[in-house]
């Protein structure tokens, strides 16, 4: 079931309607329910995977806290990350696994090889996984009490609002939510669906749109050159983070409904103005996981000292991993990489960088500084995309490749130009930026609740009615739930 | 929740549901396409000569029902084999109008899996498709919601269609439509196109699937067509209608022609009505000027096709009338 999808919205409305209706002890009940049936429509049996997850982690948990001896905690907390891990290995990674080595093998002109399995991969398998293993460390790291009720702590697993693509939560987060629920709120019910209205532009004005002119270079990459694959590769960086932020967007306000306060999860990342400001803003669930759970768990620390090759080294390992988090190939290794090394020139130039800004008088511009920081990280985040869009390695290097090649580009600006859809994408892309900025300075929610009523309902329907009619609705499929 | 909120809220829902009433309502009453497959059911429901040739397919399907007596061409634009089942079944089960063939178009881009997942002006569609019947057919629920769209949020995603009725509405002042056939491609010509190859090749990404060049619904619903006009004793002729080289070229690299016309023909040669397949689609391979883009004849084009075609039925018939004699013989 997509949140863009009629099923949902009369799905969603029953849920809270029952929600709000039973007694506060039943209403874990009914979302675990809702939970599971959401998950279910997509295909039964892999509810089982969340079950499985669930059981594993909560008796753990329970166990972790019975357990003084270290060596036995430790012994708990990996045979949790070795069961999830190894549930997410043998969905997502093992035919990438068994197709790379397969590769190498037949490099060396080998005849073995091992079969390649017929695995669908449990939608946003990536994302409910990491939400419970992050729960098990939290316990083994006496960041977070384990908790004892079966019912609730699947709930945590499983929560639909944001079971298929997060934001990925923390258990001292959510579980004292799942635990006290809230009564209902006009307040949160009207802010609620304004955050689901903003989500449902982003997803079906911006990012289907957009996604149209990318599939339309990305999947014929030999037919394009030059103009044409930049600007769809510049497009795809909003249909992603529109796409992206969309749902989260109707993810949080579906929950807020429901009386769940969800971390934010985007903020403003294409204004960032270096590569570490752009992962401060950039899927903010998922490099706060990698962060907590990952890069500070490597080892950098020797003596009382900081080993910053050591530190560096891990930045890059965790990257790596972040990318093929993203999915179960070499492009997103490479993307990944990308973001690492480009991290660690970042980090080691930083002194030499502040240096040349005061030779050259830059840094006494702020506003000129800041500028070349975002055109600089918003360049270095599209050439990762190519990788990052591509469906294979080779595709990606023949498309970085024939971006250089500027022969046709009078043919393409003209054929831009006589694209409206290319058009008005690009023109609500603009849109986006300004209204983000406008409300960075001031809450345009709030600025609006003040006005009159009619003033107030014009704009809301105005804006219903508009994302009705220039959204694509053909239920595109959310780009996070493939990871 | 307060009552003061409950009454605002409520307001809101009937203003939003009010809106939509509006916009529903006008966009079915203003759509283009709308007016053109109402005015088209309009002429056949006042078509009283017998119905010898009945024309089913999209806009490649450009018969000149001047041309060809007692013709009817009911094609409407991205209609698919599933559209055309439904509408065949109307017109066969409830009209009482039953036609001597059904010219079906029999393009390469009429079975893959991009038009067998077009669903168009469904608010003119709703009521040929039995929407329950296509979803278990397809597996699929969502085509549910399509039935939605149609009969409460017509004008939703549609606002390139708003464009181009207003272009429509301040162009064309009375609409040109004889037993279905609308001459209007003239205004341009495929032989004055610079980028010939680019054109066709953007074309056939457009509406060509080459993983799934035969779609199971398509097939399906192939199969069910043929089925009907067994039961009524409807001979069907397929069409496969004239492309510019250039088309033909980029979407044999899509698709397997050869692969995917035994399939059809293993299809059809099941059902004694079936005729054969008129295959057109190299008849003017020298000839863009016929053509208004890559995939659609012009005006003049369509009237040589359709004279052709008017010959190669006779010819069909003479050689149907010698095979009776000889089996009276």
């Amino acid at each position: 079931m997509l949140f863009n999808s009629i099923e949902y919205l009369i799905f969603f409305p029953a849920v809270v309607a029952l929600y709000f209706s039973i007694p506060d002890k039943w209403k874990w009940v009914l979302l675990l329910i809702a939970s599971y049936a959401f998950y279910m429509s997509w295909k039964a049996e892999y509810v089982l995977l969340i079950m499985f997850t669930t059981l594993v982690d909560y008796f753990i948990g329970l166990q972790l806290v019975k357990e003084k001896e270290k060596k036995k905690r430790k012994f708990l907390v990996a045979l949790s990350i070795i069961v999830n891990i190894g549930m997410l290995a043998g969905f997502k990674y093992l035919n990438f696994f068994t197709q790379s080595v397969n590769d190498v093998l037949g490099a060396f002109n080998s005849n073995v090889s091992s079969p390649i399995w017929d695995i669908l991969l449990p939608v946003g398998i990536s994302f409910f996984i990491f939400q419970s293993l992050s729960y098990t460390i939290d316990v083994y790291r006496n960041n977070a009490p384990a908790e004892r009720h079966l019912g609730k702590f699947a709930l945590y697993v499983s929560f639909f609002p944001q079971l298929v693509a997060g934001p990925i939560e923390r258990s001292t987060s959510l579980l004292p939510q799942i635990k006290k629920p809230a009564k209902f709120s006009e307040e949160r019910l009207v802010s609620g669906l304004k955050l689901m209205l903003w989500g449902f532009f982003k997803k079906l004005v911006i990012a289907d749109r957009l996604g149209m002119f990318v599939n339309y270079v990305y999947e014929n990459p030999s037919q394009h050159a030059g103009i044409t694959i930049i600007l769809a590769t510049v497009l795809f960086a909003f249909q992603l983070y529109s796409d992206f932020s969309g749902y989260t967007d109707i993810a949080r306000g579906s929950a807020r409904i429901l009386g769940y306060e969800l971390m934010i999860n985007f903020n403003r990342p294409m204004t960032a103005t270096s590569l570490r400001d752009f992962w401060n803003r950039w899927h903010i669930s998922l490099t706060t996981w990698f962060r907590d759970y990952v890069l500070y768990s490597l080892p950098y620390i020797k003596g009382n000292q900081v080993k910053y090759h050591l530190f560096y080294r891990n930045l890059v390992i965790t990257f790596l991993l972040m990318g093929l988090w993203h999915g179960a190939s070499w492009t997103f290794v490479i993307f990944g990489l990308i973001h690492g090394v480009m991290l660690v020139l970042e980090t080691i130039t930083e002194k030499a960088r502040t240096s040349l800004y005061d030779y050259t008088g830059i840094s006494k511009s702020a506003t000129l500084k800041n500028t070349l920081g975002l055109l600089f990280t918003f360049s270095l985040v599209t050439v990762s995309l190519y990788f990052f869009r591509a469906n294979s390695l080779a595709d990606s290097l023949l498309l970085l490749k024939n971006s250089l090649d500027f022969s046709t580009m009078s043919e393409a600006i003209a054929y831009i130009l006589k694209s409206n859809e290319v058009l008005f994408g690009i023109l609500m892309v603009i849109g986006l930026l300004i209204i983000e900025h406008m409300h960075s300075k001031r809450n345009i929610i709030e600025a609006i609740a003040s006005k009159p009523i009619m003033v107030r309902w014009s704009l809301y329907s105005g804006f219903v009615f508009f994302v009705l009619l220039f959204g694509v609705l053909h239920e595109n499929k959310f780009i996070y739930f493939q990871f | 929740m307060s009552r003061k909120f409950a009454i605002r809220f409520a307001l809101f829902v009937g203003l939003i549901l009010l809106i939509n009433t509006i916009l529903d309502q006008s966009f079915k009453a203003f759509s283009v396409h709308n007016i053109l497959n109402e005015k088209m059911d309009e002429q056949f429901t006042e078509y009283n000569d017998t119905l010898k040739f009945l024309a089913l397919g999209n806009s490649h399907n450009c018969i000149n029902t001047h041309i060809l007596d007692k013709s009817f061409n009911y094609g409407s634009p991205s209609e698919n084999y599933i559209q055309s089942y439904y509408k065949l079944k109307h017109i066969l089960e409830t009209t009482g109008k039953k036609p001597e063939y059904l010219l079906l178009q029999s393009d390469l881009s009429s079975y893959g899996e991009k038009i067998s997942n077009r669903y168009e002006y469904n608010s003119y569609w709703i009521k040929y498709i039995d929407y329950i019947e296509l979803a278990k057919v397809k597996d699929d629920k969502s085509i549910l919601t399509k039935w939605i769209e149609g009969k409460f949020f017509s004008y939703a995603g549609n606002y390139k269609d708003i464009q181009l009725s207003i272009v429509y509405r301040i162009k064309m002042k009375n609409i040109e439509m004889y037993n279905g056939y609308r001459p209007h491609r003239d205004y341009k010509n495929f032989a004055d196109e610079p980028n010939k190859r680019k054109t066709a090749w953007n074309k056939a990404q457009l509406i060509l699937s080459g993983d799934v060049y035969f779609d199971e619904a398509i097939k399906h619903y192939f199969d069910k067509m043929m089925q009907l006009c067994q039961e009524h004793n409807v001979k069907v002729i397929l069409i496969r209608y004239p492309l510019t080289r250039e088309f033909d070229e980029e979407e044999k690299k899509i698709v397997p022609a050869d692969k995917l016309y035994t399939e059809v023909e293993n299809i059809a040669s099941r059902y004694n009505i079936y005729q054969g397949t008129f295959d057109y689609h190299n008849l003017y391979f020298d000839n863009p000027e016929y053509f208004f883009d890559p995939d659609h004849l012009n005006i003049q084009g369509s009237d040589l096709l359709t004279q052709r075609l008017k010959k190669d039925i006779e010819a069909l018939e003479s050689n149907l009338a010698e095979k009776n004699i000889l089996a009276l013989d």
